[in-house]
């Protein structure tokens, strides 16, 4: 294959890295925050993708404005959730038990998509669906540009929160040491209900960015879900920046892999560095060192 | 009856532990009702056209009954949900078949599930007629009790198409072909069909790859086939897949001579996904509402009466897969697990049934004697244009730009 494919297919894997990253970023929070596998992150992806795509069928608009409704909506549905439903499980089986429980989650949704919008594919129709610019002799499609946009938006407004904010402290010193953080007067319970709908919020968004340039239909998130997981843990549970650099680094893989493997080998990638996370540093690559006390 | 409730009992509890020895008793329900037992995916990757192969079955039942039912008993349906999976459609016919005691039963939708289920009926002497699973490993199981619904196999639902490219003056013909495939038996028998026949008659295939059915993101697969500016492009594909890939291709600024991909085009929200983007695209069908076979114009007024918009290939093939049952039923003279289902068998291995979809006949596998047409979507709307003698419209070559 001559160098114009790979540098094209390079870039088309660091327009798909972005996305994996902001998608990935809300799933490792919650582990973070509250130890809790969310196995319906990608299912409210999904919704948001849903919602999205009912804005602009039903209004016209651009599908990036739904975002004004989604995100707080969904901030507020995962400070309801996290408060009423998961913050009742008991401490000793939390892990596990959030498994279950976020899979009963994501049946519901997947099972309320289905009846409000049925299993027809939809897709959303913008006005720059197949325009591209040219970058090099690349092509970049603009509407995967818009989304990386997003994603990039997405993810530096998830680190100024965190980094600068009163509230990204009180979140990140629950996630570092929970007592701690309660001896210095913090209420981790308020801040875990808020934490949880923070992550909820970055599927809004994310969603979105996924309604741009895909197919959805109510089935999606069980195709997103693995690889998402495969994500946080190489880049260590609980942290979002290894998530992000996690996400990078495997899409630009799978992405270029595609060339000399094939389609379904380049998906492998995911699972191959799962394993070899656990084999060799189950705190996974970067930075993480929460998973050390499971 | 003259089993004793005990022993039907005992029976039924060693059906379900697998100590299967299938008599040929008919069974214990007797309510002058016949039941016919059906999986179909409700839920999961074969949702959308599922729900299609549903309603084809519940008009085609509630037609009938209109009628007097078959042999002067109603029909009932009695209608499982497979959830996609192989195990679910294994355990749903075992059930039917000998829980329920069901009469007669019809097929699932896709290959995937056809296969697990034909053995299944296969094992309790079913006969099994199936709307929706013609890919070529389906037919090389040795089957004895399998027919097929529909007017043609996978790997040659494109023939026309194929045909009429390779009888192109030389100086005009496609030169280059990129073939891409859904690794499902359906969408990849098509493919790997035209592509055969393709490299035979001297046109050189620059890609040829496969991809998992889970797959979402194209732009990988949409800059190899870009790259190589093939002047054919096919698709073997389900749908999310056929849409995400024309879309990685538009957005790449690929243009081909001719752009074929399968199932897709044919559902009524493609053009909604697409936009003008459909401009030029092909696909095998094996069904129109506009054809003249008998009973269509009559079956089309029936959909259009319950569900409103108008039949795809799956409602047909539904309905099609219950005429064919219902003309062996009517002419063997019984409906019922036993002795009765090896007749209806031998009965339509020599028959010729007309149905929405055109008159059926069948080979030993079960793979039926006729081709599909080709479509093409022309000004927003999709029209037959190949054979032509069933075309709508002018076939356009090359494409205009999509």
């Amino acid at each position: 294959m001559d160098s114009t494919v790979v540098f094209q297919t390079v870039i088309l894997g660091v327009l798909l890295g972005g996305q994996y990253a902001l998608l990935a970023s809300g799933l490792t929070l919650y582990f973070g925050v509250m130890r809790v596998v969310m196995l319906a992150h990608a299912s409210f992806l999904v919704l948001a993708a849903y919602l999205a795509w009912w804005f602009t069928t039903s209004t016209g608009l651009d599908p990036m404005l739904s975002m004004a409704i989604t995100v707080p909506l969904f901030f507020g549905l995962g400070v309801v959730m996290q408060r009423i439903l998961l913050s009742r499980l008991r401490p000793a089986t939390l892990t596990m038990m959030s498994c279950l429980l976020t899979l009963a989650i994501a049946l519901v949704v997947e099972g309320v998509l289905g009846f409000l919008f049925t299993g027809v594919q939809r897709r959303v129709q913008v006005g720059y669906g197949s325009a591209q610019l040219n970058f090099f002799g690349a092509s970049i499609p603009v509407v995967k540009l818009v989304s990386f946009g997003l994603a990039v938006f997405g993810l530096a407004a998830l680190y100024f929160i965190l980094m600068k904010s009163s509230f990204g402290r009180s979140l990140r010193a629950t996630i570092q040491h929970k007592q701690a953080a309660q001896l210095v007067g913090i209420n981790t319970d308020r801040v875990a209900g808020h934490g949880f709908g923070l992550g909820l919020a970055t599927a809004a968004v994310g969603g979105t960015a996924l309604a741009l340039d895909a197919t959805i239909f109510p089935s999606l998130h069980w195709y997103w879900i693995g690889p998402l997981m495969a994500i946080i843990v190489v880049g260590g549970l609980g942290s979002v920046p290894g998530a992000a650099i996690a996400a990078m680094i495997l899409g630009i893989a799978t992405s270029v892999l595609q060339i000399p493997m094939g389609a379904t080998w380049a998906q492998t990638v995911f699972y191959l560095a799962l394993f070899a996370t656990l084999l060799f540093r189950p705190q996974g690559f970067f930075g993480g060192r929460l998973a050390q006390r499971f | 009856m003259w089993i004793r409730k005990g022993l039907t009992v005992a029976a039924a509890a060693a059906l379900a532990f697998g100590a299967v020895s299938c008599g040929s008793s008919p069974g214990g329900r007797d309510d002058g009702k016949v039941l016919i037992g059906i999986s179909i995916p409700l839920t999961g990757d074969f949702a959308e056209p599922g729900k299609s192969v549903e309603e084809g079955y519940r008009l085609w039942a509630e037609t009938i009954n209109g009628k007097g039912g078959l042999l002067g008993k109603q029909v009932e349906l009695k209608i499982l949900d497979d959830k996609s999976q192989a195990e679910a459609v294994v355990s749903d016919y075992e059930a039917l078949i000998a829980q329920d005691q069901v009469d007669l039963i019809f097929g699932p939708y896709s290959s995937r599930l056809v296969i697990p289920a034909a053995r299944v009926a296969e094992e309790y002497g079913m006969l099994f007629v199936e709307p929706a699973g013609n890919a070529a490993e389906v037919f090389e199981q040795g089957f004895q009790n399998l027919f097929y619904g529909g007017p043609s196999v996978a790997d040659t639902s494109f023939d026309h198409l194929v045909d009429h490219v390779l009888a192109m003056p030389e100086e005009q013909r496609p030169k280059t072909a990129a073939i891409v495939a859904m690794d499902d038996p359906f969408p990849k028998a098509t493919a790997h069909g035209v592509r055969d026949q393709l490299r035979d008659g001297g046109v050189e295939i620059v890609v040829d790859e496969l991809y998992p059915p889970n797959q979402t993101d194209f732009s990988g697969l949409a800059a190899k086939v870009a790259a190589s500016n093939a002047d054919i492009v096919i698709g073997g594909a389900a749908y999310q897949d056929a849409v995400n890939l024309i879309i990685g291709l538009q957005q790449l600024n690929y243009d081909p001579e001719i752009a074929g991909f399968t199932t897709a085009p044919t559902h009524p929200e493609f053009a909604k996904a697409l936009g003008a983007g459909t401009a030029g695209i092909l696909a095998p069908t094996s069904y129109s509402p506009d054809a003249r076979h008998e009973t269509n114009a009559e079956f089309v007024a029936a959909y259009e009466e319950k569900f409103g918009g108008r039949p795809n290939e799956d409602h047909a093939a539904a309905f099609a897969t219950g005429q064919v049952v219902a003309a062996a039923v009517e002419a063997v003279g019984c409906a019922e697990q036993g002795e009765c289902q090896q007749q209806l068998v031998d009965w339509l291995r020599n028959a010729e049934v007309p149905t929405v979809v055109g008159p059926l006949s069948w080979d030993d596998a079960g793979r039926p004697k006729s081709a599909s047409m080709v479509l093409q979507w022309q000004d927003g709307v999709s029209r037959i244009v190949l054979p032509a003698d069933a075309a709508e419209a002018e076939f356009i070559y090359p494409k205009p730009g999509w």
